[in-house]
């Protein structure tokens, strides 16, 4: 099986045919891959190389933590990845950016108002949640399309806030 | 000793009004001295280990602390079916409020910590500073509170800029401001009123210089109720970010024999000067000259105290239970000595790579590290929720050396043996750190951390290896798929068997 699996927006080429060689990117490695029955632990040896680490299933990727960092990875076999790829599902840059609510909490501020000229990194909410104010940046360089909240008001995750737009686009 | 204030006398049964690991610790020292125990749990919190630690549990209400673990009522209440006899408050929730010390008094209850007076004088930033200064206590320059916005404005000129906005009743950052120059003052008096009327329901604000390279520094006091005084050394807890703690340790590597002298002494000072009894701390800024200045006293067990007992190897949860039972101190200021270094580093669900943001979520798997010179204090588990409705720190790592480089280089194994899953954990923010030049020759400052110190130039290395782990997990779960869809289905492809098992559901 061929897979092409992305870290970081990093994509590499992963064929697995035998249970103890892979080759990534044309390079052949020897592979003891082990899932221990303790939570969900899992071994690799690399060519001898020892690592251990923890891989769980979230939102349509993988997550796996190797020496205190967390990765997010994406892995698609050959096919999935044709059709995504024939979506258009790739990186798009341009387009609308609607900030969510990262978490459930309390609605600060709002120190941007619809129509409002944002720079990239501009807080554009301030949120609080477990007893801390935290700012919301924005993704990307724009104009403030749409404000979702007000303030004062209390928000689930995933709860839109504001939404970021090309300066041009006249909707 | 006004001891008409302090209760105090043997007790067998403790109530415990906290929750997280700090119940955890007060339990076990409990444990450790034949004392049973008393646990409070909010409707989220019925799978803590606490709970389960504890000789017995009562459930007093809902999440939100302010309808459970801060009603005194509910937790006197505890108290008197479960026939408990003392309480301990931990840090946070009632720890530091004097009308909960006095209600226990009141109701007969042993109080683990100081007289109502001393918390009330203490927690109040302003009449801390007098009664302190009256003691001989350095402080720094600043307002008086209560001032009105002109009255602030005028005599910030005359302290000079940079200056710091400080609410009157505040803690742990809130409320408080850095101010550079005049024309931000009035903008950030209005946020710091706000953020202190939101949160303490107390508005004034005080204005205070602000110490540039300062380093938070503080000593760790033990008094018992014959007035009998002891420091246990200094913490370093200079690394913060938005005035949250996030690094400590013990001893500073910028206090030698004589300041740590001088600075042990003063704090007894302002200790005495409130009559105060039980574990406390005293925190100091200190300036590059070696300059120190009271900040303020915690009247209370703090998160950090770990640290002081790996150095001093006093147990000082046990010592705070032994003085509320009215024994005397066990040692003299001779028999307190520093030996080897420790280090801890506070454990968050917030994501270091996105400004710190909190991290909710439940946490699927925990490893924690173990090994010589390692200690963890958590109260977390798999399957436990991290919510808004408590703060977001997780566990608490700390590591012993005997010497700092050894408890750095352990500090570094360790957060790589940590194993958590579920949230996003600032533990790649202490690799970092515990990485960096300026944290291993000890050059940093109360604004390191928020100033200068960055994760984008951490390179996490492991990319390709965690693509390999994810793709052979996904080739394995695949196989499996299709083995389960292919068995015994010979004859069919597996479309046609997905769309009769289809069916059958429906």
């Amino acid at each position: 099986m061929k897979y092409i699996t992305t870290v970081k927006g990093q994509e590499y080429v992963i064929e697995i045919d035998h249970d103890d060689q892979i080759v990534v990117n044309g390079h052949p490695y020897n592979v003891d891959f082990q899932q221990l029955s303790e939570g969900g632990v899992l071994s690799l040896l690399i060519n001898n190389r020892s690592l251990e680490a923890l891989v769980e299933p979230r939102n349509d990727a993988w997550e796996v933590l190797i020496h205190g960092e967390l990765y997010t990875v994406t892995v698609q076999d050959e096919r999935a990845y044709r059709l995504a790829r024939a979506r258009g599902s790739g990186p798009a840059v341009t387009g609308e950016a609607t900030i969510q609510s990262p978490m459930p909490g309390l609605i600060v501020a709002i120190p941007v108002s619809e129509g409002a000229a944002v720079r990239q990194g501009e807080t554009v909410v301030i949120l609080e949640s477990m007893k801390m104010e935290n700012e919301l940046r924005s993704p990307r360089e724009g104009v403030v399309k749409r404000v979702h909240a007000t303030r004062g008001a209390t928000v689930e995750k995933g709860q839109p806030l504001v939404t970021i737009g090309d300066a041009a686009a006249q909707t | 000793m006004s001891s008409d204030q302090l209760l105090s006398r043997k007790f067998d049964k403790l109530l415990v009004a906290n929750r997280g690991e700090i119940a955890m610790r007060v339990i076990r020292a409990c444990h450790e001295l034949g004392i049973r125990t008393v646990a409070v749990y909010s409707d989220v919190d019925r799978h803590s280990p606490h709970v389960r630690y504890a000789n017995e549990a009562y459930p007093i209400g809902p999440a939100p602390a302010r309808e459970s673990y801060l009603v005194i009522d509910k937790l006197l209440e505890v108290a008197r079916r479960s026939g408990a006899e003392a309480i301990h408050p931990g840090y946070g929730f009632l720890a530091e409020r004097a009308e909960f010390a006095q209600a226990c008094h009141d109701a007969g209850l042993v109080f683990v910590g100081p007289s109502p007076q001393a918390i009330r004088v203490m927690g109040d930033k302003q009449m801390a500073r007098q009664t302190v200064a009256a003691a001989g206590v350095p402080i720094v320059p600043g307002t008086p509170p209560g001032l009105n916005d002109d009255e602030l404005l005028a005599t910030a000129d005359s302290i000079g800029y940079p200056i710091l906005v400080k609410a009157a009743a505040g803690g742990g950052g809130k409320g408080m401001r850095m101010v550079y120059r005049r024309d931000e003052l009035p903008g950030a008096l209005a946020a710091a009123r706000r953020e202190a009327l939101a949160a303490f329901g107390d508005g004034r604000v005080y204005l205070e210089k602000l110490i540039t390279e300062g380093r938070h520094i503080e000593i760790q006091i033990l008094a018992d109720v014959r007035g009998h005084c002891v420091y246990l050394g200094e913490r370093e807890c200079t690394l913060q970010r938005r005035h949250q703690k996030l690094i400590e340790e013990s001893p500073s590597f910028i206090v030698d024999n004589d300041l740590r002298q001088r600075m042990g002494a003063v704090a007894v000072a302002a200790a005495q000067s409130v009559n105060y009894v039980n574990a406390g701390t005293i925190e100091f800024l200190v300036d590059r000259d070696k300059n120190f200045y009271f900040l303020e006293m915690n009247t209370r067990v703090q998160v950090e105290h770990p640290v002081t007992e790996l150095v001093t190897g006093v147990d000082i949860v046990k010592e705070q239970l032994r003085i509320a039972r009215g024994r005397r101190l066990r040692y003299d200021q001779a028999d307190i000595k520093l030996n080897g270094w420790a280090i801890e580093c506070r454990i968050n669900a917030e994501d270091p790579y996105n400004n710190f943001l909190p991290s909710t979520g439940v946490i699927s798997t925990i490893r924690l590290p173990t090994g010589p010179g390692v200690r963890i204090e958590t109260a977390v588990y798999p399957g436990y929720e991290v919510t808004p409705y408590y703060d977001s720190m997780i566990s608490k790592l700390i590591c012993y050396g005997e010497t700092r480089a050894e408890a750095v280089l352990r500090l570094r194994r360790a957060l790589e043996e940590y194993r958590i899953m579920g949230v996003k954990t600032n533990i790649p923010f202490h690799q970092h750190m515990m990485d960096s030049h300026r944290f291993l020759t000890g050059q940093f400052d109360t604004r390191f951390v928020e100033e200068r110190f960055s994760m984008d130039d951490r390179e996490a290395t492991d990319d390709l290896e965690a693509a390999i782990f994810a793709t052979l997990v996904a080739h394995r779960q695949g196989q499996q798929a299709s083995q389960i869809v292919a068995r015994g289905t010979r004859d069919m492809s597996n479309w046609k068997w997905i769309g009769r098992w289809e069916r059958m559901r429906g």
